[in-house]
């Protein structure tokens, strides 16, 4: 039972993070489809970082350290979308899509070559942190406390006081919503944007960190991140782009994702003798299910996805 | 001269294979220079070995074997990328074809694996597997305004997990691989019709290329000449016109997602029925065919005709990453390549815009001159 | 100096790719008047406009402020130099307060932090001193569009600007609501704020502006004082020729009813009302029924009902006898109803299709187009889109094969007109047919709604132009909140009658 709680809070926070990254993108007005790849990124940053660590450092630097490389991964990994969207107004499904493709490619490529660098025989994607990644964890009782549950805790806070009570998040929303009015009264659109996108890499590349430290302790880069991305998408329009319901939505599907790690462990569950695929398909089937339901009455930033021509107005 | 020069750059299908040309090339170059930093000692072996594929190998049977296969696989790249250049002009964003072909070949090979059904009727489970799914995705869209790009993405690894199952009932008891096709059910392997001998015997060489061929063709005509063509293409465009003149829009985008799917859940089907390749029950991500289908529809200037180039092309490397040197590279340099390629692809309206602007200013200019000074304008004409 | 000019722009040049937008155009403000900048669609108004505000850079001219030449590269800087302007498509977040839009741009802040309550007192001191009531924590997408320009014109005054600009702000307005405008504006003007008022409305200027500027096709025709002159003048000054105001048209001879609309009720998309409340009439041949309203009092939905775009919640409506309450929407083209949609590029036109492709829009499964198994009939597409674009007028860069989106506007409205009359309709239900169009395009459309009347189809036309419905319709039905409130005859009634009707000061009945 502690054991489900432990994941489900590790996956919600994972899913929190990268959704109130896609939120703020999408509040500036950017469709982030990309954020799987910005993971992926951030999470190749942060096992780099713990396995390039040398023994003996302080667990608080350890934590510093992995936590600014995967947002540092993060944010330059986005830029990619910022350029395209913003200044070339590509599609931006098209250029999020190549950015997953990109993202899990290029992590591979590098990893591997890295790999088999070091032995001409390891031609493995696989980066493995045992050590560093203690760092992370705080033992109450057998309850397995992860920092990064608190830092997902904290982004939550902060999002939504920058959402709603500061000078950055009102300009952040007009241009999401209405960019010819926020251009009116001298707001940059070109620089809010790349702000919430950028805001949307470093919350993407956290969350990337955040998903492979949990459970394992080693990643295959090959795999990407499977589709969590997109679950964190899921998660921000069953959300409706709102920072206290993203995280709300967020535990729903945390507990649903756990129920796969951990669903040996009841006993009815295991009773019920259901293959394994099932509750590996489960955080997908529901998320189909929640948006089929609530995606008709969606708030979504007006303007999103829609490229800002200043010359068109 | 000059005149008709202007001309040939402002025609729509040249801007396209420039910009496909610059996207390709831009995406070699930075392959490339990606190269150079792993390991700068091989990088020029290396990227020569990509463009080369089968090329290779010195003697001509072997390389003609090669081109074989790289034509085996580029049969289901072309279907996944008609897949989602079809739903793409119809204004949705297929990226479930890959889900489409996960379903395309659980179907395909459960048929001809478990129940030994002949090839006509394997495909047809394949194109109708896929179908359904795209059209899961079309319901969703058109009746719950579920955005197609997330359902498809679910709908992705559900597909993947249910495949993952089927399959396991007729995998090999030794491997995590399904049983091999050929052995087990010949009749349901994708007649060959003797095309395989032009391919220094390559066995897997079937109908499956010129049936992913005509497909395109197929799908140029529908889209460009038909009743139908012209209802989706301007549901794809301005689906509110669409609806004002009595255009039924959800239909038509379910309509759209299903035929997407059928001929992603088809492109399984010319794969795995020619025993090429064997279904892996414990794959752990989506095969890359689909999503590789994104870059050749793109790359093709999202026409029929152009993916049949862009398909091959996108395959040629695929496989040309095969044989780079694994000391030093791995095969999925090809895969960064081509993602970079899709992501190039995104500046391709830019490109166009840049360009047009530059051939108007070009000509004011030059009626300009024209105007201050007549005879001169003459002289240049 | 004799005269100080609160804002002065000499000499303007401002070219976009093929065309010369604004042409060596000069435009001198007073201080504390009421300057009129008047022109067609198209003349130029909105590009001097931006330029003004630092949205555009102008190729050649000055910009003077007092008498010192300024730089205005973004509206930052036009709002350091004390313009604000009230855009003819406000420029309002619709889901954030009257407040946040108030503020936005100019936020009071401490260390980040939005800090509204010294805000929120300066924007109710506002708007008790000038009059313009409007609730500052109401949500903008919750109000009416008189209070949303309030918001408009209280954004500027929170920003303390001196130079006012008013861009077109009548065409959303009641007649009660234009005038309670123009006392605002006089109010402004006499507390020493320069107004510059753009319009292409005659009438609104010889009441309230002081001077007036003509612009023409992006040139410069001139400036004229309000005292010395007339609407005939003005009017000769935009258009560049004597203008007819006057439709001249036969009085109707109605026939037998086409349209019958029994207790129709259509529910709203954006609130939880019906938008329309149980409608009835009808449109007999040979007349043109006007539903007159100001702008969002049910009539886009009306339209809506009656065309199949959105479900009716209740009642029926009947064409030529039969009940097409439920059908489709091809249904209801097949059996005679056109219509040139109130929004061209959304609903009237596939903006990327050819225009060949869009004559075609509604025809195109006819045998005629198509054959029996599915394949479009290129040459007969083509010789009928040649036929239209002929006989209609319409002119494009590459005759039926140009890019719809590459033509004017008033040439995209023709190519619609073109279509939905050729269909030859035994209904034509027109909704703002003229919007956004210059002079020539206008009389012409109105020329082929009355041709259709004379023919004997019924015309319903959906119009926010009084002008229009008053010099167009034999019958005027007035809209408000979602009901007809009135049914009017044009020959008796009077533009002020009918203005109490739309702002649901008068009823039928009551």
């Amino acid at each position: 039972m502690i054991l489900l709680l432990q994941y489900m809070l590790i996956f919600a926070s994972v899913l929190m993070l990268v959704a109130l990254g896609g939120c703020f993108s999408e509040h500036s007005g950017v469709i982030n489809i990309g954020l799987e790849g910005i993971m992926v990124m951030g999470a190749l940053g942060g096992a780099l970082m713990m396995k390039f660590l040398p023994a003996g450092v302080p667990a608080v630097a350890i934590i510093l350290l992995v936590v600014l490389a995967s947002i540092l991964l993060g944010m330059l990994y986005s830029l990619l979308l910022a350029v395209a969207a913003i200044n070339f107004k590509a599609d931006q499904t098209l250029v999020g899509t190549a950015m997953n493709l990109l993202g899990t490619a290029a992590a591979t490529v590098f990893v591997k070559a890295m790999n088999t660098a070091e032995d001409v025989d390891n031609v493995s994607s696989i980066i493995q942190y045992i050590g560093p990644k203690r760092a992370f964890l705080v033992n109450i009782g057998s309850f397995e406390f992860n920092w990064f549950m608190l830092l997902a805790l904290i982004a939550l806070v902060v999002s939504y006081v920058t959402l709603y009570k500061t000078r950055f998040g009102l300009r952040l929303m007009a241009c999401g919503e209405h960019p010819q009015a926020a251009d009116s009264v001298g707001i940059n659109v070109y620089r809010m944007r790349y702000a919430g996108v950028l805001i949307s890499g470093m919350l993407g590349g956290l969350g990337g960190i955040v998903y492979i430290t949990a459970g394992v302790s080693e990643w295959k880069f090959e795999n990407g991140v499977a589709g969590f991305g997109f679950l964190a998408l899921a998660v921000m329009i069953f959300g409706q782009w709102k920072p206290s319901r993203i995280a709300l939505a967020a535990l729903l599907f945390g507990f649903f994702r756990a129920l796969g790690n951990v669903y040996t462990g009841f006993d009815f569950l295991k009773a019920m003798n259901l293959p394994a695929a099932v509750y590996n398909m489960l955080p997908y089937i529901i998320s189909l299910v929640v948006l089929a339901f609530t995606s008709k009455k969606s708030r979504a930033p007006k303007a999103e996805g829609i490229p800002y021509d200043k010359g068109q107005r | 001269m000059k005149q008709q020069k202007t001309s040939l750059l402002r025609n729509n299908a040249v801007q396209t294979l420039l910009a496909s040309l610059l996207c390709i090339l831009l995406g070699l170059l930075i392959g490339y220079i990606a190269l150079l930093l792993i390991n700068p000692a091989g990088a020029s072996e290396a990227i020569t070995t990509i463009i080369k594929n089968f090329m290779t190998y010195s003697k001509p049977a072997t390389q003609l074997k090669n081109l074989g296969n790289t034509l085996v696989k580029t049969a289901p790249l072309l279907m996944c990328s008609l897949s989602v250049l079809f739903a793409y002009k119809a204004g949705l964003f297929n990226i479930g074809a890959a889900g489409q072909y996960v379903v395309g070949a659980g179907a395909g090979l459960y048929c001809a694996l478990a129940w030994q059904l002949p090839w006509y009727l394997c495909l047809l489970a394949s194109i109708l597997a896929g179908a359904a799914l795209g059209a899961v995705s079309g319901l969703l869209k058109a009746y719950c305004n579920v955005n197609e790009v997330i359902s498809c993405i679910m709908l992705n690894w559900i597909s993947l997990y249910a495949v993952n199952t089927l399959l396991n009932l007729v995998k090999e008891e030794t491997s995590p691989y399904t049983l091999n096709l050929l052995n087990t059910s010949p009749g349901s392997a994708l007649p060959s019709l003797g095309l395989g001998a032009l391919f220094s015997g390559n066995k897997y060489v079937t109908i499956a290329i010129p049936l992913s061929v005509l497909v395109a063709v197929a799908v140029w005509v529908l889209l460009e000449k038909t009743k139908l063509g012209y209802e989706l293409k301007a549901t794809g465009c301005n689906k509110f016109a669409a609806q004002y003149c009595g255009m039924q829009e959800k239909k038509n985008t379910i309509l759209t997602m299903a035929i997407a799917g059928g001929l992603a859940g088809m492109g399984a089907a010319l794969l795995f029925l020619t025993g090429f390749e064997q279904w892996q029950c414990t794959q752990s991500s989506v095969p890359g065919m689909g999503f590789n289908g994104i870059a050749a529809a793109f790359l093709g200037g999202l026409n029929p005709l152009g993916t049949i180039l862009s398909s091959y092309f996108i395959q040629h490397i695929t496989n040309g990453g095969a044989y780079v040197d694994k000391t030093m590279y791995s095969a999925q340099i090809s895969d960064f390549i081509s993602a970079l390629i899709i992501y190039l692809c995104g500046f391709v309206l830019f490109f166009k815009f840049t360009l047009n602007r530059w051939l108007d200013r070009r000509d004011e200019k030059r009626t300009k001159a024209a105007q201050a000074d007549p005879q001169k304008g003459g002289m240049a004409e | 100096m004799e005269q100080t000019y609160a804002i002065e722009m000499l000499n303007i040049t401002k070219r976009f790719p093929g065309i010369v937008a604004n042409d060596n155009i000069t435009l001198q403000l007073k201080k504390g008047e009421i300057h009129a900048l008047l022109g067609e669609n198209g003349a130029g108004k909105s590009t001097l406009m931006s330029v003004l505000f630092g949205l555009y850079q102008p190729e050649e001219g000055v910009i003077k402020k007092d008498g010192q030449a300024v730089q205005i590269r973004d509206p930052n800087d036009a709002n350091a130099l004390g313009i604000g302007m009230v855009h003819q498509h406000f420029k309002l977040v619709e889901c954030f307060s009257v407040l946040d839009n108030i503020i936005m741009g100019v936020e009071p802040c401490k260390h980040g932090f939005l800090q509204k309550g010294e805000a929120r007192e300066k924007v109710i001191a506002l708007s008790e001193k000038y009059g313009l009531h409007v609730d500052p924590d109401a949500l903008v997408e919750d109000i009416t569009v008189g209070m949303q320009q309030r918001t408009e014109i209280l954004k500027m005054l929170y920003r303390d600007n001196e130079i006012l600009i008013f861009d077109e702000p009548t065409a959303v307005l009641t007649p009660q609501e234009i005038e309670e405008l123009m006392q605002i504006m006089r109010n402004l003007a006499a507390e020493g704020k320069s107004i510059l008022f753009i319009s292409h409305k005659l009438n609104e200027i010889m009441s309230v502006a002081d001077r007036c500027t003509v612009l023409r096709k992006g040139r410069y025709i001139g400036t004229v004082s309000i005292q010395d002159t007339n609407q005939k003048e003005l009017s000769r000054m935009m258009v560049g020729r004597d203008v007819e105001f006057v439709v001249h048209k036969e009085p109707a001879k109605p026939g037998k009813t086409i349209l019958e609309v029994e207790g129709m009720t259509v529910a709203s998309k954006a609130h939880s009302n019906n938008a329309v409340k149980n409608v009835s009439f009808t449109v007999r041949a040979g007349e043109i029924v006007c539903i007159a309203g100001i702008d969002g009092n049910g009539q886009t939905e009306l339209v809506y009902g009656l065309t199949g775009l959105e479900p009716l919640k209740g009642g029926k409506i009947m064409l030529e006898g039969q009940d097409i309450t439920d059908a489709s929407i091809r249904k209801r083209s097949t059996m005679g109803m056109s219509h040139i949609p109130e929004d061209r590029h959304k609903h009237g036109l596939v903006l990327d299709y050819t225009l060949e492709d869009n004559m075609v829009l509604q025809r195109y499964f006819e045998p005629e187009f198509v054959s029996k198994a599915g394949f479009l009939k290129r040459k007969a597409i083509r010789d009928y889109a040649a036929r239209l674009i002929d006989q209609y007028d319409v002119r494009s860069g590459q005759g039926p094969i140009t890019v719809a989106r590459s033509m004017s506007g008033g040439n995209q409205q023709k190519a619609i007109v073109a279509r939905e009359i050729d269909k030859d309709p035994e209904l034509l239900i027109a909704v703002q047919p003229t919007r956004g169009l210059d002079v020539g395009a206008i009389e012409y459309i109105h020329k082929q709604i009355v041709a259709q009347r004379d023919a004997g189809k019924g015309v319903l036309l959906v119009s926010l132009e009084l002008d229009e419905v008053m010099a167009l319709s034999d019958r005027i039905l007035v809209m408000y909140e979602g009901e007809i409130v009135g049914q009017l005859d044009p020959k008796t009634t009077t533009v002020e009658e009918l203005g109490l009707y739309m702002a649901g000061a008068k009823r039928e009945g009551a």
